[in-house]
């Protein structure tokens, strides 16, 4: 699920950035160090879309670098259980596939894919029922519901299920 | 229609799910004393039996400490099996309730309205929500299906994986870091194993027997369940499945049942208890009024007593009607637009009593024509004690309803009706209270249910409210 939230951080800016672009400098690391990084706690950032207040700088002792409290906006990502996502798949193997939507690693074990859907190894290993009609392979297009989620602290991987009404391949790449 | 498969509803759902229910508290110890338990039926049972209830009045039929019937009700509220109103009232207020209960149940006609006291009390009033109850009990049901389903499918479950080397466990969780390049299967972090699922039979004997066993026991178990489950509510769901198609009474709010109610109970008992309606027309508005509109409604009771027993025996014979028999009543007089009209005014004016049963003679039946000679025999003699003034200034108001009449259809009872009221709101003012009974009724679209729930004679209510207007206006 998506947020749009409001964050703080404390950036340390280089002393030779100091001078009328200090604002844009400041704002261009932040970006940098933040959009793509994952707290357990608030999931993905995924994008800033502003900033509300850079606060007073202090100079740290000895280094010379100062220290601004940046108040940004920005938008999160964070995967709930029993959510429901659309992933592409990434790897198909024996236990199951793997699937990513945006940042969020999801496995699918064999399980939890439908009885119908059998394993074929080869080339291109990949999930397809007896009738050959649905195919799970690398590339495709799944959408899932999420049954588990391991939280930590800069990282988050979940475990999902197609064998649910309305979740399976969404779109096949070798039909377009 | 009826109201008996829902409450067969009612019992059923609450026999299967509420039987072991104790409303005291977990922190509480149960003694034996306050092992309340089976409350929660009776309870049920009690509501089935009555319509909107005031909880004080049922904690005393059902002996019960109206602590403890509060408790159990506002749990039921939550579990929105019932529907409760709370309202602050004076003691003449509750009264209203009270003309409405002994409407609907029979009871001796309510006592005197002497003691007037301005103190207000909160009353709570709680009563069955058929169609709610439908519905929560399908859902019930089926997130228990639906529990059971997915636990027995481990739909939800996280795999967990063995390596058969070491007996180290991983979950599906941990499945991007077992995840080899070589193979497509995963392997150990300690010994590099490939790792099998637990739920295989070769992971599960090398794991240890006791473990695979556990599995199936539960599974198993929750097999059991569901079967059992399935035999023990199948009376609940064939009910639930009887009564999908039937459309569940409704009360309404209370105001609305209680006006319904009280002039249904006007109707049971007629004129001698003609001080109930202005009893319960006093209510809300608060302002007593003299009783010219009074003696108004009676004429109307004349009227509505020779046309209820009609009704009577046309819901007799076609037990299977929906329509309300105000509704009926309406499309006779459609029918009959024209010499309706010089009817009633002949009636109106009291001098001719064999015109209008001639007229009558054209449309109905012999027993009503008999019926309607004897009304207008008491219309005579009524209105003869009139005063003539009045007369005239009802006979203008009829015939501006009479017209009213003879253009709109039947949709427009109400209109009609208001149209008669307006009228009369000219020449007194003591029409306030029959406007405010009135127009609850009006409004009611589930007149239905009550012509069958009740007996015959709360179901000429509607049929009496009706022509209280009709010969009035």
């Amino acid at each position: 699920m998506f947020f749009h939230i409001v964050l703080e951080r404390n950036m340390q800016l280089h002393p030779r950035h100091f001078g009328r672009n200090l604002r844009e400098h400041l704002i261009s690391k932040l970006m940098k160090d933040v959009e793509g990084t994952c707290s357990g706690r608030h999931g993905f950032v995924v994008a800033i879309t502003g900033v509300e207040s850079i606060g007073k700088g202090l100079i740290r002792d000895g280094t010379g670098f100062v220290t601004f409290p940046v108040k940004y906006q920005c938008v999160v990502f964070r995967p709930f259980k029993g959510e429901i996502l659309e992933a592409v798949v990434t790897m198909v193997n024996k236990m199951g596939f793997f699937a990513e939507a945006g940042p969020v690693q999801i496995f699918v074990s064999n399980h939890l894919i439908p009885d119908d859907m059998e394993f074929q190894s080869g080339d291109m290993p990949n999930y397809t029922t007896s009738d050959g009609s649905v195919k799970i392979q690398k590339d495709s297009e799944v959408r899932l519901k999420i049954i588990g989620t391991r939280v930590d602290a800069t990282e988050i991987f979940c475990i999902g299920t197609i064998k649910d009404d309305f979740l399976g391949v969404i779109n096949d790449p070798t039909t377009i | 229609m009826s109201v008996e498969p829902f409450n067969r509803l009612v019992k059923l759902t609450a026999r299967a799910f509420y039987d072991d229910i104790t409303t005291k508290g977990d922190n509480q110890p149960k003694t034996g004393r306050s092992d309340n338990r089976g409350i929660a039926v009776v309870v049920l049972d009690a509501l089935t039996r009555r319509q909107w209830v005031r909880e004080e009045d049922l904690a005393k039929d059902l002996k019960l400490h109206s602590k403890q019937l509060r408790r159990t009700l506002r749990f039921f509220e939550e579990e929105k099996l019932v529907t409760r109103d709370h309202r602050k009232e004076t003691a003449k207020g509750a009264k209203i309730y009270s003309a409405a209960v002994a409407a609907t149940t029979e009871g001796p006609p309510f006592g005197k309205e002497g003691e007037e006291k301005i103190k207000l009390h909160t009353h709570s009033y709680c009563c069955l929500d058929y169609a709610q109850i439908y519905d929560v009990v399908r859902y019930r049901i089926h997130r228990m299906k639906k529990k059971l389903k997915d636990e027995l499918e481990s739909k939800n479950t996280v795999q967990e994986y063995i390596c058969p080397n070491c007996g180290r466990r991983y979950n599906a969780l941990d499945a991007l870091r077992l995840v080899s390049l070589e193979d497509e299967y995963f392997h150990c972090e300690n010994c590099n194993g490939e790792l099998v699922a637990e739920s295989d039979k070769l992971a599960a004997q090398e794991a240890g027997d006791g473990d695979d066993n556990a599995r199936r026991r539960r599974r198993e178990k929750l097999k059991d369940m569901l079967q059992k489950m399935e035999v023990q509510l199948k009376p609940l769901m064939e009910q639930l499945n009887r009564v999908k198609d039937l459309s569940a009474p409704e009360f309404g709010s209370l105001q609305a049942w209680e006006a319904r109610a009280s002039a249904a109970g006007r109707a049971v008992n007629g004129d001698s208890s003609s001080n109930d309606p202005s009893k319960s027309s006093q209510g809300y508005g608060g302002t007593p009024m003299p009783f010219l509109g009074d003696t108004k409604v009676e004429v109307a009771f004349a009227g509505a007593e020779g046309k209820e027993v009609d009704v009577k025996s046309e819901t007799g014979n076609a037990s299977l009607k929906v329509l309300p028999p105000w509704m009926i009543k309406q499309g006779m007089n459609l029918t009959k637009e024209q010499r309706g009209e010089v009817k009633q005014e002949s009636k109106m004016d009291g001098s001719s009593a064999a015109a209008p049963s001639g007229f009558s003679d054209d449309k109905k039946s012999n027993v009503e024509d008999d019926k309607k000679s004897l009304q207008d025999e008491y219309v005579k003699a009524y209105y003869a004690a009139l005063l003539k003034k009045q007369q005239e200034l009802e006979e203008a108001a009829k015939q501006q309803e009479s017209s009213n009449t003879a253009v709109s259809d039947g949709l427009s009872g109400m209109s009609n009706r208001q149209v008669g009221m307006k009228s009369k709101r000219e020449d007194d003012e003591g029409d306030d209270d029959v406007d405010w009974e009135e127009a609850p009724v009006a409004g009611n679209t589930s007149e239905s249910f009550k012509v069958n729930d009740l007996n015959v004679e709360a179901a000429a209510s509607p049929e009496d409210e009706d022509d209280i207007d009709w010969e009035e206006g």
